[in-house]
């Protein structure tokens, strides 16, 4: 049993808030990632979890105990920082045993324990080496190797993956991945890359400017979003946004783009004719119509192989299109566009919260 | 337009140019150099010519007959026997003694948040800004009343005291600059701040603590002033004092005085020459990305 409990957790640097009250439930091995913009306060709550930082207020507890006031050490945690943070002067062996050797662990357990986590990681030709003589992934693993040594209740990752080429980034993924499948070690994951997030997660938290913009799973977030931050934060390309005004009621409801024309929202929204609203659109659920449909021009086509996306220009606005199969446009050219009215979400203009049901 | 196989070997072949701004720094390298080591080469062969042989030979003329008598003579007369050994021990005391006081005050200042600490920084500070000259006064009389003149304490403490807040100075901004995350992974792995400062800090700080070794050690072995001051008996005397008994009014042994001078700093090239290897570059690589 390892779960992690956040009430209300708040954090101020002097007179400026950071956080604003954060609760949050990680359940006994769930793999939860906080998520969010340069500055929400995601790596401020990890490192308050990790008692690096204080807490202002609230509690964090893990396994039912509160540890505010506990040391990092005292706390059964383990945490992977951005940069590594491997002891220079330390070889491999000697920085993934440190914590045992501190604690004072018998010379053949820490090396047992040692030899354990390097057999999962694939470290044991590089055991006897110093962090300057690796390369960036074998550094994230030994990092990684520390904390396995330490077997904590609770794994902390701060953005592991940021300083990895892009492919790098992507096998460490699947590794940090298979590694939870395998521990099955409750983490806490910050990161401010959606797609890590997606791939990675049992569950998303969503954060900005220091609050809690939704909790959910990956693909329950990705469908229902709550807001719009949400919405145009997860995914990639970005959800297109665009904005009208409702015309009719219920069934006949349609949504006016102005030049663009207009697009039915039966049954999407309840809302009183003449209210503006913005309406979210995925890229993947716009297609190219065959018959009748929007017009556009093209603006951008870039085809990535497997899909192509093409930047159009719909009525005054500009909106994503991803497209599965492959398509002789060039820019300059008009198409006609069908969009899947069943997948629209619906914001209300003002607020950026959803409106319809569902 | 096509490039043969002969034409593209032709030019691989062709010597790069000579860089003339390289050249020109070399050879400025070289003059400073020169610069620098004639009054060690002057030094070395005076120590070695006899009075005479010194006022009738051009300064940087080799020695024809080595007068190695004057090293023993001048061990004798400027009872290097005593003053050796008293720079022995007061540099090896107060050098590593005030290396390891300095390097803990500027880890607490750098890496521990506590209450007054930036107000306690800029008070350190304020002791590299008094010229030691100003307190010689102030200093005989404090020392004087704890009865600590011609004491191996005596001169040790004001030493650490006029040396502490420099080498402080200079290693809690290296200190600032080691990243948190280290001493942060070190606190989750169960650290106390003493085992961080030891078992992290001081091995990565080596080059650093290296460089101030050899510039405490030349400076603490080739102090003059204070000790005139504070070491009054004879059998207290460092080196430099000793030094002094060379300059008779009326004698004057040029041959004697080079080589107790040549004694006197060789010592301070061993040492530069022991942890000159320390000075390099990059001992942090590979801990943090970077």
């Amino acid at each position: 049993m390892s779960t992690v409990q956040i009430r209300d957790a708040r954090k101020f640097y002097g007179a400026h808030p950071v956080l604003h009250g954060v609760d949050i439930d990680i359940a006994d091995g769930e793999f939860v990632i906080l998520v969010g913009p340069s500055g929400c306060g995601k790596s401020t709550l990890l490192r308050m979890v990790a008692g690096l930082e204080s807490i202002t207020g609230g509690t964090i507890s893990i396994d039912g105990r509160v540890v505010n006031g506990l040391e990092p050490k005292d706390r059964d945690i383990a945490m992977v920082f951005q940069n590594y943070a491997l002891y220079p002067q330390m070889t491999v062996a000697q920085n993934m045993g440190f914590a045992l050797e501190l604690a004072g662990t018998a010379k053949d357990e820490i090396k047992r324990k040692v030899d354990y986590a390097a057999g999962i990681l694939g470290l044991e030709p590089l055991l006897q080496r110093k962090p300057a003589q690796l390369s960036g992934g074998q550094r994230q693993r030994v990092a990684m190797g520390r904390a396995i040594v330490r077997d904590p209740k609770v794994f902390l990752f701060d953005e592991p993956l940021s300083n990895l080429d892009a492919k790098l980034r992507v096998k460490m993924r699947a590794e940090i991945k298979a590694l939870h499948q395998r521990l099955k070690t409750t983490i806490v994951y910050v990161t401010h890359d959606q797609i890590e997030a997606m791939t990675m997660a049992d569950k998303i938290v969503v954060m900005q400017g220091g609050q809690i913009e939704q909790i959910g799973t990956p693909l329950d977030l990705y469908d229902h979003p709550k807001n719009m931050f949400v919405a145009g934060f997860l995914g990639s390309p970005a959800m297109n946004f665009l904005e009208g005004v409702v015309v009719g009621h219920e069934d006949s409801a349609c949504l006016d783009l102005g030049d663009a024309g207009r697009v039915p929202l039966a049954g999407r929204v309840r809302q009183a004719a003449g209210k503006r609203v913005i309406v979210g659109i995925r890229p993947e659920a716009i297609a190219i119509a065959d018959t009748g449909g929007i017009p556009a021009e093209v603006l951008v086509v870039e085809p990535t192989g497997s899909e192509t996306h093409l930047a159009v220009r719909l009525g005054g606005q500009e909106i994503v299109v991803v497209l599965r199969s492959r398509v002789s446009l060039a820019a300059g050219e008009r198409v006609c566009l069908s969009l899947e009215t069943a997948s629209f979400h619906v914001f209300d203009s003002d607020t950026g919260e959803r409106l319809q049901d569902g | 337009m096509t490039m043969t196989s002969a034409s593209i070997h032709d030019n691989a072949l062709e010597k790069p140019k000579r860089d003339w701004v390289l050249v020109a720094l070399w050879a400025t390298l070289a003059l400073i150099a020169l610069i620098w080591v004639a009054p060690f080469v002057f030094i070395v062969f005076t120590s070695l010519k006899s009075n005479a042989a010194v006022m009738s030979s051009s300064a940087f003329a080799p020695p024809v007959d080595p007068k190695f008598a004057n090293y023993s003579g001048a061990w004798d007369r400027g009872r290097f026997n005593t003053t050796f050994f008293n720079s022995v021990i007061i540099t090896a005391i107060k050098v590593p003694l005030g290396l390891f006081i300095s390097a803990m005050a500027a880890y607490a200042l750098a890496k521990i948040t506590f209450t007054g600490r930036k107000m306690l920084l800029l008070a350190i500070l304020f002791g590299t800004m008094i010229p030691f000259q100003v307190m010689l006064a102030p200093l005989f009389t404090l020392v004087n009343s704890l009865h600590l003149i011609d004491t191996y304490p005596g001169v040790i403490l004001p030493y650490l005291a006029f040396g502490i807040p420099y080498q402080v100075f200079i290693l809690q901004s290296f200190f600032r600059g080691i990243p948190k995350e280290l001493s942060e992974a070190a606190r989750i792995d169960g650290a106390s701040h003493f085992v961080i400062f030891r078992r992290i800090f001081l091995p990565v700080s080596l080059p650093v603590l290296a460089a101030l070794l050899i510039l405490d050690f030349v400076s603490t072995w080739n102090e003059f002033a204070m000790a005139l001051v504070l070491l009054q008996d004879r059998d207290m005397w460092t080196l430099p004092l000793g030094l002094s008994a060379f300059q008779g009014q009326f004698s004057r042994d040029y041959g004697q005085l080079n080589a107790a001078i040549v004694m006197t700093v060789l010592p301070a090239a061993i040492v530069y020459l022991i942890f000159q290897r320390y000075f390099v570059s990059g001992l942090t690589s590979g801990a943090v990305k970077g």
